[in-house]
């Protein structure tokens, strides 16, 4: 995979950085949108490096934005909604017994990228119940995250993986690399 | 809509909860996942009692306590950890 | 709208009250940490998308809601490092769980 240019990893940052800008500001004023301009190109000389390192212009893509879309409404709000629904039965109730451990997840062939290991981790460590710890890559390039549970219902790995993110990782593996 | 003001004051009041958490705490980690929480619930409350008078300034003041607290958490997280 | 807007708020407010007690009743860090994601998913989601409700029914700015929704970005975006983060330092510092952890894989394997 080769690198892109210098100039393309700037353009695609500073188109990021100005939406954002004018989401904040929400006005089209001529003044604004030249300060917008000026902070976003420094901002996007400075940082632009950091950020990208494969394809500068991945995500600017209808289908890619409207399944992001879709996948952050309804499928991830439902698995929050179900494990805070969990963690709410478990905080209320007198005994408070609970048996944690930290469990090796073996993650999906089809996720490589960065972008795609950070938002899987990320997913898994905003329903309430699982955080994930690390994640590691072995010598034959297999990711596994580690994950502390609250509850251990599966000592199997296989299982296990698929009892956290199961859904939410194939929902992913359309969206990134 | 006067919901909206007692939502906020239900929001100030469990912050104390909170803040009981923060002085009775363990370890470092304990308080500063007590602070954390209190950043949130308190950027709650701004945005509800923002609501309740109608000023766009609580807002913004929301939003920079909300950046403000990960950017702190994450800080002392590195420094409790070794590697700052 | 008005009773859509109340049970919004009142979700939000059971589910930042079980963030609480959960901070306050867990017997270690872990299981606060776990306890406090409560706060930043429910309770935002519930309080934020109410006050759109809001800002929509009584005919707001459009700058109010635009800002509600950047805010529930930023929030969703950001806890989960933090709370990573807390989650490693707390465990790479040596804090003892309350109980025995039932299977500890990171122990064993021990990246880097």
């Amino acid at each position: 995979m080769q690198k892109p240019s210098k100039f393309l990893v700037w353009l695609s940052t500073f188109i990021f950085c100005f939406l954002f800008w004018l989401l904040l500001t929400w006005s089209v004023a001529a003044r604004e949108l030249i300060l917008g301009g000026i902070v976003s190109a420094v901002v996007a000389a400075f940082s632009g490096r950091f950020l990208i390192h494969h394809q500068a212009f991945y995500l600017y893509n209808p289908v890619r934005l409207v399944i992001l879309i879709f996948y952050c409404a309804i499928i991830f709000l439902w698995e929050v909604i179900k494990a805070n629904l969990s963690m709410a039965k478990l905080v209320l109730s007198p005994k408070l017994k609970y048996e944690a451990g930290i469990i090796r997840v073996p993650g999906s062939e089809k996720i490589k990228s960065e972008y795609g290991l950070a938002m899987v981790s990320n997913c898994i460590t905003l329903t309430p119940g699982t955080i994930t710890m690390d994640v590691a890559e072995d010598e034959d390039g297999k990711n596994y995250y580690y994950v502390h549970w609250i509850n251990v219902a599966e000592s199997d790995r296989e299982k296990a993986g698929e009892a956290i993110k199961g859904r939410m990782e194939r929902w992913i593996g359309r969206i990134w690399k | 809509m006067i919901e909206l003001l007692i939502a906020a004051i239900i929001c100030v009041v469990l912050n104390l909860f909170l803040l009981f958490r923060i002085f009775r705490g363990p370890t470092a980690a304990d308080r500063m996942c007590a602070a954390d929480a209190l950043d949130l619930v308190s950027a709650l409350a701004l945005v509800l009692y923002s609501l309740y008078t109608g000023r766009a300034i609580y807002l913004d003041i929301a939003l920079v306590v909300a950046l403000l607290g990960f950017v702190g958490t994450v800080f002392v997280a590195r420094y409790l950890e070794g590697r700052l | 709208m008005r009773i859509a807007i109340d049970i919004l708020l009142g979700l939000g407010v059971f589910f930042i009250l079980v963030g609480v007690l959960g901070v306050n009743r867990m017997p270690d860090v872990f299981g606060r940490l776990q306890a406090s994601t409560c706060i930043a998913t429910m309770g935002t989601i519930s309080i934020v998308i109410a006050g759109i409700l809001y800002a929509i029914a009584n005919a707001g700015e459009t700058v109010t809601y635009v800002k509600l929704a950047v805010l529930l970005l930023l929030v969703m975006g950001t806890n989960p490092i933090s709370n990573h983060a807390l989650c490693k330092a707390a465990y790479k510092m040596g804090v003892k769980p309350s109980k025995e952890l039932a299977i500890d894989d990171y122990k064993e394997d021990d990246p880097e």
